[in-house]
C-alpha cells in the first residue's frame, strides 16, 4: 500500500469513528406536539428539560420515571421537552449548560451525583430554574427546587413485607430460616435510606431476623449483582431487596436460578422486568414522574418552588409499594394488613423511620 | 465466621468472575505475543456482550447468540488490526478509540433496534451443564464432600469450562506448534520470521483477530450466561483488568488464567466479606478496592518483574 492510500484510508476511518462516536453521546429530542389520540394540546411556552444521570434513559428506573413526568407534562400542558444523557461524569456540566444556554427551563438533573453541577449552574444561569431529583442544597439557592423522596418510608414497607414473608411458608422458595438481604449499589446516604427503612420494617414485625446487606460499589454491574444474590442465598436469604440500579436485575436472575423472592426498587419492576413474575413479591416505587410533572406544572403556574426542598414521602403518596401481582392471592392477609398498619403510623407520624443504618 | 466466608461458593464464584477476565487475558496474550498491543479488550467485550444478547434475542437461540458475540469480536478486532498493523498507527491510540467506538455504537444500536438505551430485554441464559442434587444421600461427612465438589466443579455454565480447555490448548499450542513458535517471534523478533518467508502482517492479524474471538466469549459469558440482558459499559473495566491479568501472568495463556482466578477470588472474597461488615465496623468501600488494589500490587511488581515481548507496541515496516 503506498502512502497516499493510506492516508486517504486514514482519514476515512477517523470519519467512521466520528460518524459512529457522535450519535452515542447525541441527546434524545421529542418535540413533538401532536397527541397520540389526534387531540391538540395546550399550548405552552415553557421548555423544560432534563439531564439523565449515567444510567441514562431505559434504566427502568428514576431517569425513565423522570422521562415519563416530563411525557406528561408535554401531552397534558403543552410544553416543550428535552432530554440529554449523560455518559459520564464528566457530561452533567456541558449537558445543563446546553440546555441552559438555549433557554430551557426548569432543567431538571436527575440524580444525587449532580448535586454539586446544580449548585455551581443555578449560580451561572441565575434565570434558569432548577429541579434537582433526589438532590439536597444547604441553603437551597432560590432558582433550585430540590425533589427529595423518603425512599426510608417506601422501604420500611418492603422490610414488613419481607420480615414476615421470611417467616412465612406462602410461597415454595421461602425457607426456615430468618434471613433476608439487602443489595446496595454504592454506599452513599441515598442507599442507606432505603437499607435503614428496610431493615427498621423487617424488624419491627420480626425482631430476631438477621438481614444482610451487601454493595456492589456500582450501579450497573449486573454480573456483580448475580454473584451478590448468589452470596445471600448461600447465607440462607429467601427475600432480597436490592437499591442498586441495573446491579439489581442480575439479582433478580440468581434469585430465579437459586430460588429466592425479589422485591423490586424505584418502579414496579415486574411491569419491567421480562420472566420476572415467579420471584417478584413486590416494588418499592417512587413516584419520580409525579415529583417533575407537579414541579413544572408550577412553572406554567407561575408558582415554581425555588429555594426549597420539596419531600416526597408516603403521605404524599411520593413513595409507595406495587401490587403483589403473581403473589396477590398468594401472600396471607396478616401481611398486607401489616402493611397497611405501616403505612397508616407512618403518615400519622406514631412511627419515625431512620434514614442510616 | 470462618464457615461463612469459606464455602463451597465462594470457589465457585471465584470461577465464574474469574471466566470473563481469562478469556479476555488469554486473547491479549496472544495478541501481545504476536507484537501488537491490544487495550481494546474491553470495547471488544462489550461488543460481543451486546452482540450476543441482539442476535439471541432475534434469533431465539442463545447459542447462535455465542457464535455472534464471536464474530463481533472479530469484525472489532479487525479495525485495531487494520489500523495498528497495516496503517502502524499507535496501537494505544488505536485501542482507546475502538473503546470509546465500542461504548458509542452499543448505545447507539440499542436507540435504533430497541428504541431506548439503557438495558435491553432479558433473554433465557444458557444453563448450567450438569444438574446433579446439591444434597446426596445420608447426610455426614461424604454428603458434605460431594456438596463442596458439586458446586465448586459441577454448577457452572458451558463458557466457565471452555474458558479452562481454551486455556491448556493455547498454551500448549503456544509452546508446541509451528504457529507457537512463529507467534513468540513475531513478538520477539519480527524481521526473523519475515526473513524466513513468514509474513509478519498475516501472523499479526491471525493474532489479533484471535483475541478478538476470545474477548467476543467473553462477553457472551457476561450476557448470555451470567445476566441474560446487555447494559450499556456492562463489562465495567473487566478488559482492563485482563490486560493486568496477561501481564501478571506473564504472557502466557494458563499463567493468564490463574491471573484471573486470583482476582476472581479476590473479588468473590470481597462479597462474602462484606457479609461481616456489620459486626467488623468496615466501610465497604474497602472491601471493594480489594480486587483494584491487588491489581495495582501486580502492575507495580511487586510479584516480581514481568518482561513482555521485545517488539510489543512497535508496528513492523517491511524492508
Amino acid at each position: 500500500m503506498n502512502s497516499k492510500t493510506i492516508r486517504v484510508l486514514s482519514v476515512l476511518l477517523a470519519l467512521i469513528l466520528l460518524v459512529a462516536f457522535v450519535p452515542g453521546c447525541a441527546k434524545k429530542t421529542d418535540t413533538g406536539t401532536g397527541t397520540s389520540d389526534g387531540t391538540t394540546p395546550p399550548k405552552s411556552t415553557v421548555k423544560a428539560a432534563m439531564v439523565t444521570d449515567v444510567g441514562g434513559l431505559g434504566d427502568k428506573s428514576f431517569n425513565d420515571g423522570a422521562y415519563s413526568g416530563l411525557q406528561r407534562a408535554e401531552k397534558e400542558l403543552g410544553v416543550e421537552i428535552k432530554v440529554l444523557e449523560s455518559k459520564e461524569i464528566t457530561d452533567y456540566e456541558s449537558n445543563i449548560d446546553q440546555l441552559a444556554t438555549a433557554g430551557f427551563t426548569p432543567i431538571f438533573a436527575v440524580g444525587f451525583l449532580m448535586t454539586d453541577t446544580v449548585s455551581k449552574m443555578a449560580t451561572a444561569f441565575p434565570d434558569t430554574q432548577f429541579g434537582g431529583v433526589d438532590e439536597f442544597f444547604d441553603p437551597v439557592p432560590a432558582n433550585v427546587v430540590g425533589l427529595n423522596f423518603k425512599e426510608e418510608e417506601g422501604s420500611y414497607l418492603a422490610g414488613v413485607v419481607a420480615g414476615l414473608a421470611t417467616k412465612d411458608s406462602f410461597d415454595s422458595k421461602l425457607n426456615a430460616d430468618n434471613v433476608i438481604g439487602f443489595v446496595g449499589g454504592m454506599d452513599i446516604p441515598l442507599i442507606q435510606k432505603f437499607e435503614a427503612g428496610f431493615i427498621a420494617g423487617a424488624k419491627s414485625v420480626n425482631p430476631d431476623v438477621k438481614v444482610i446487606s451487601l454493595y456492589a460499589g456500582n450501579f450497573t454491574d449486573q454480573a456483580k449483582g448475580k454473584e451478590l444474590g448468589y452470596s445471600l442465598i448461600e447465607q440462607k436469604a429467601d427475600v432480597i431487596y436490592a437499591a442498586a440500579g441495573q446491579v439489581g436485575l442480575g439479582t433478580v436472575e440468581a434469585c430465579k436460578d437459586k430460588g429466592a423472592l425479589f422485591i423490586g426498587v424505584d418502579v414496579d419492576q415486574y411491569e419491567t422486568v421480562a420472566n420476572s413474575g415467579d420471584v417478584m413479591l413486590t416494588s418499592m416505587i417512587k413516584r419520580v414522574d409525579n415529583a417533575v410533572f407537579e414541579t413544572i406544572k408550577a412553572v406554567v403556574d407561575g408558582s415554581f418552588p425555588g429555594g426549597t426542598i420539596k419531600v416526597f414521602g408516603l403521605a404524599e403518596e411520593g413513595v409507595g409499594l406495587a401490587p403483589f401481582h403473581d403473589f396477590e392471592s398468594k401472600v396471607p392477609q396478616a401481611i398486607k394488613d401489616a402493611v397497611e398498619k405501616a403505612r397508616t403510623d407512618i403518615i400519622a407520624g406514631t412511627i419515625t423511620v431512620p434514614t442510616a443504618p | 465466621m470462618l464457615a461463612d466466608i469459606i464455602t463451597p461458593d465462594l470457589f465457585a464464584s471465584a470461577l465464574r468472575m474469574a471466566t470473563p477476565l481469562a478469556l479476555a487475558a488469554i486473547g491479549g496474550t496472544i495478541c501481545e505475543r504476536s507484537g501488537v498491543v491490544n487495550i481494546a479488550l474491553e470495547g471488544i467485550m462489550l461488543c460481543g456482550a451486546f452482540a450476543g444478547v441482539a442476535v439471541t434475542l432475534a434469533v431465539g437461540n442463545a447459542w447462535v447468540g455465542v457464535l455472534a458475540a464471536i464474530a463481533a469480536g472479530v469484525a472489532i478486532a479487525a479495525i485495531h488490526a487494520f489500523t495498528s498493523i497495516n496503517l502502524r498507527s499507535d496501537q494505544v491510540v488505536s485501542g482507546t478509540a475502538i473503546n470509546i467506538l465500542a461504548l458509542g455504537l452499543t448505545g447507539f444500536l440499542m436507540e435504533i433496534l430497541y428504541g431506548h438505551p439503557g438495558t435491553t430485554e432479558a433473554v433465557e441464559t444458557i444453563k448450567p451443564i450438569f444438574r446433579f442434587a446439591s444434597e446426596r444421600g445420608g447426610g455426614g461427612f461424604l454428603a458434605e464432600v460431594w456438596h463442596w465438589v458439586n458446586t465448586i466443579l459441577f454448577s457452572h455454565t458451558p463458557i466457565v469450562y471452555m474458558a479452562i480447555i481454551i486455556a491448556i490448548a493455547m498454551q500448549w499450542a503456544m509452546y508446541n506448534t509451528r504457529w507457537g513458535l512463529h507467534l513468540r517471534a513475531l513478538g520477539e523478533h519480527p524481521r526473523a520470521v519475515d526473513t524466513v518467508g513468514v509474513s509478519v502482517l498475516r501472523g499479526r492479524w491471525v493474532a489479533v483477530l484471535i483475541s478478538g474471538a476470545l474477548a467476543g466469549l467473553a462477553g457472551a459469558n457476561l450476557t448470555l450466561e451470567q445476566v441474560g440482558s446487555f447494559t450499556e459499559n456492562m463489562t465495567n473495566g473487566r478488559g482492563f483488568i485482563a490486560l493486568a491479568a496477561n501481564i501478571f501472568g506473564r504472557w502466557t495463556p494458563v499463567g493468564s488464567y490463574g491471573a484471573s482466578l486470583l482476582f476472581g477470588f479476590a473479588d468473590a472474597l470481597q462479597i462474602k466479606l462484606q457479609i461481616f461488615r456489620g459486626e467488623i465496623n468496615i466501610p465497604p468501600q474497602f472491601f471493594l478496592m480489594l480486587p483494584y488494589i491487588l491489581t495495582v500490587i501486580v502492575l507495580a511488581g511487586v510479584v516480581g518483574r514481568s518482561v513482555g515481548p521485545a517488539a510489543v507496541g512497535k508496528p513492523y515496516e517491511k524492508g
